[in-house]
């Protein structure tokens, strides 16, 4: 009987059997689905329980606040909430598009042969290489108002006739951000349509060449429309994260002047350790995420795939 | 055999480790956990250094782990430790800062630990910032007045006296205020102030003129009073400072103070620490302490030393002991001789201090000033707002500057903000 017993048990747990080996999948992807949901989806559901508390500063293992609506009901009669989303929204369009553009520009240019290309290629890639908050102080040095290398590039070509207060104009502050996310940002976009261009047979384009197809014809009905997959994630990918960065903007702005480049990311951070108000900080970040899913879903769902 | 052995050698090793990590525990030292944003400022630096040996000294066993954390995150790396039940036991903060800490009923009170020892706190400078909803949650480490440090040099060059007024301040920095090498970029400036920081410190510049034209954020029942005729004509000459290009624009409180260190800069307008930096700049010799030209001078409380109110009862009082060691009279003394600090003791005798710190006499006299007229950086009924109203003025200063508002204007707008906060 207990044979018969440890017997079923064995084949039980007999992964090598082809009707167990969805339980082997299982276990081997256990340790990695445990690991995401305690470094993700548990604070996950933290952010989102807190942003129904009105709480300054919450405890870990401190009781739980009232359910209440109080920080959404905030948030949406709150001035610098839509301010926020309007200076995300900005960003996330001129950053997206510079990089995009330059992103691809280099692609398109290190894919031809040339002498030095693997150099250019190198150096395209460097910016990505760079840690961003060693890049960003790099950033902040050439912005200085008094001292900094672009305003004095400024007055020396003409463009203006005094240093330029990056930090301490609304208008110039949002490009000194936007131009450093662009230079941060391009290479990644590079890589990949580098990969995608690579991917594109080269047929093709002499068989076009055949028919007479001028460069940007090419360009038009070859390039573009076999790249559109990667370029499509890569928009996605970049596009999120404008929407997260905080390090560029926390050390060359801090969100000001006037919160001409407060994110809501910067908002988060401020409410959350500024203000002390953890359960509002929560639910600017739990509505970050509703619109980046939302954002996501636009750009990858059903409606997009006709882009591809 | 030789199986055999190998087999009994790797058993005993692992026994005598096991052994080893169940005794370790209560062989070890017992860690006191200190975060600081001073470990390595010159001076104070070493003066928080020296209080850790002579209480080691003083408590065999026990060992203080002395952490760096920056001053720019410092806030936020607090805020972390006690959300997640980790404060450190020694509790270092800003005295802008605490408070939000005493609200939540984090910090211990200290009236019975004070009343167990007989410390008599009368006299003790900034102290009564330490009290909050009654009890005494802290010990105030540090008060201080601002003085004006200038490089004779530059003002010898430019023909202008040391200024006795703001209007004095503004000719001296104005005709110190150069294009040294006519690329059209000035690389000499009159004074500098941090505008690139928090709003904390931003608030903190501001203050120094807004403080000399008699204007202050509230009173002393915590009412706020910006919008007054004082507080317009401060809004008006922290206009006209940044406006009039004698000062750099969006830096840092470090860059501006290496800029003066280093003789780029005139006049100087900072605490007892500026001290420091001016020690390594490259125009040491030319730099001279007097007592500012704006009146009353900027000063008040600087950082506070606390404890948790919930770490075991052994803890507490190796934390009394270490927070009473530096309130002894030999320690308030070496703040002084070693930090280059205005002790908050009355008691402490600094005497023959001048001869290490020739400008001592100086920070004593401002600090006193200070002291006398009730100056402080935190306005009385805005401390748990304190980040969101400073940020406010700052924002409202911002807007002024760049749009060219009348400051009378910025003054209602700010009144009425502030009045908002405070709900």
């Amino acid at each position: 009987m207990t044979d018969t017993v440890q017997a079923g048990r064995r084949k039980f747990f007999d992964l090598a059997r082809p009707s167990r080996q969805h339980l082997l999948g299982y276990i081997l992807i256990a340790p990695a689905v445990l690991m995401v949901a305690a470094i993700i989806v548990w604070p996950l559901i933290l952010a989102i329980d807190l942003s129904f508390q009105q709480v300054k500063i919450p405890r870990l293992g401190g009781a739980s606040r009232p359910f209440s609506l109080s920080n959404y009901t905030w948030l949406f009669s709150s001035q610098e909430f839509w301010l926020a989303c309007w200076v995300t929204l900005k960003l996330v369009v001129v950053v997206t598009a510079g990089s995009v553009a330059v992103g691809l520009s280099t692609a398109l240019l290190v894919n031809n042969k040339f002498k030095g290309r693997t150099v250019a290629r190198l150096g395209m890639a460097l910016p990505w290489a760079v840690p961003e908050i060693i890049a960003v102080v790099i950033f902040a040095w050439m912005f200085d108002t008094s001292f900094g290398l672009f305003g004095w590039l400024a007055i020396q070509l003409g463009f203006a006739d005094q240093m330029i207060p990056w930090v301490s104009s609304s208008t110039a502050a949002f490009w000194a951000v936007a131009i450093t996310m662009v230079w941060k940002g391009f290479p990644f976009v590079s890589i990949m349509c580098l990969a995608g261009l690579q991917s594109i047979p080269s047929d093709y384009y002499a068989a076009a060449k055949v028919d007479g197809a001028s460069v940007f014809q090419r360009f038009r009905w070859i390039t573009m429309p076999l790249l559109m997959p990667v370029l499509g994630v890569t928009l996605v990918l970049t596009l999120l994260w404008v929407f997260r960065d905080f390090s560029i903007i926390k050390v060359l702005t801090g969100g000001g002047p006037l919160r001409s480049t407060q994110t809501l990311s910067i908002m988060t951070y401020d409410q959350a350790f500024q203000y002390h108000n953890f359960g509002r900080a929560a639910a600017v970040g739990v509505l970050t995420l509703v619109i980046c899913i939302i954002a996501s879903l636009l750009m990858l769902g059903r409606r997009s795939k006709s882009i591809y | 055999m030789n199986k055999r052995v190998k087999r009994l050698a790797l058993g005993a090793a692992t026994a005598t480790v096991m052994m080893m990590a169940s005794l370790s525990p209560a062989m070890a030292e017992t860690v006191l956990k200190f975060i600081s944003w001073q470990t390595d400022d010159a001076g104070t630096g070493e003066w928080w250094h020296s209080a850790i040996a002579e209480f080691e000294k003083q408590h065999p066993g026990v060992k203080i782990e002395f952490t760096k954390a920056e001053r720019s995150s410092y806030a936020d790396t607090m805020t972390t430790l006690f959300a997640a039940n980790q404060p450190p036991q020694i509790v270092h903060l800003a005295s802008f800062e605490f408070q939000m800490f005493a609200d939540s009923g984090w910090l211990e009170p200290l009236d019975p630990w004070l009343k167990k020892d007989g410390i008599d706190m009368t006299g003790w400078a900034g102290q009564k910032t330490c009290e909050w909803n009654g009890e005494t949650v802290c010990i105030m480490t540090n008060y201080f007045g601002f003085v004006m440090a200038y490089n004779k040099k530059l003002l010898d060059e430019a023909g202008v006296a040391v200024p006795k007024t703001y209007d004095e301040f503004i000719a001296a920095a104005k005709a110190t205020t150069k294009d040294l090498n006519g690329d059209g970029i000035a690389d000499q400036f009159g004074t500098g102030h941090e505008t690139k920081g928090g709003p904390g410190q931003y608030l903190t510049e501001m203050l120094n003129y807004i403080i000399d034209a008699g204007a202050y954020w509230t009173d002393k029942e915590g009412n706020i009073t910006i919008d007054t005729p004082e507080m317009v004509e401060g809004l008006t000459r922290w206009k006209t400072v940044m406006k009039s290009g004698i000062s750099p624009v969006d830096m840092s409180a470090s860059d501006v103070r290496k800029l003066f260190a280093d003789g780029k800069m005139a006049m100087r307008l900072d605490g007892p620490w500026l001290y420091g930096t001016t020690e390594k700049g490259t125009a040491k010799s030319d730099i001279v302490y007097v007592a500012p030209p704006l009146t009353p001078p900027l000063g008040g409380s600087s950082n506070v030393l606390a404890m948790p109110s919930d770490i075991p009862d052994d803890q507490k009082q190796l934390v009394w002991d270490f927070i009473k060691l530096t309130m002894t009279p030999e320690f308030q003394r070496t703040y002084a001789t070693m930090g280059g600090n205005t002790p908050p003791s009355p008691k402490a005798d600094v005497s023959g201090v001048e001869k290490t710190i020739p400008h001592f006499p100086v920070l004593l006299e401002t600090m006193k000033a200070a002291s006398e007229k009730g100056i402080d950086r935190v306005p009385t009924g805005l401390e748990l707002y304190y980040n969101e109203f400073s940020k406010m003025v700052m924002e409202e200063s911002q807007r002024m500057i760049i749009q060219d508002l009348d400051p009378a204007e910025v003054a209602k707008t700010m009144q009425a903000k502030a009045e908002s906060i405070k709900g």
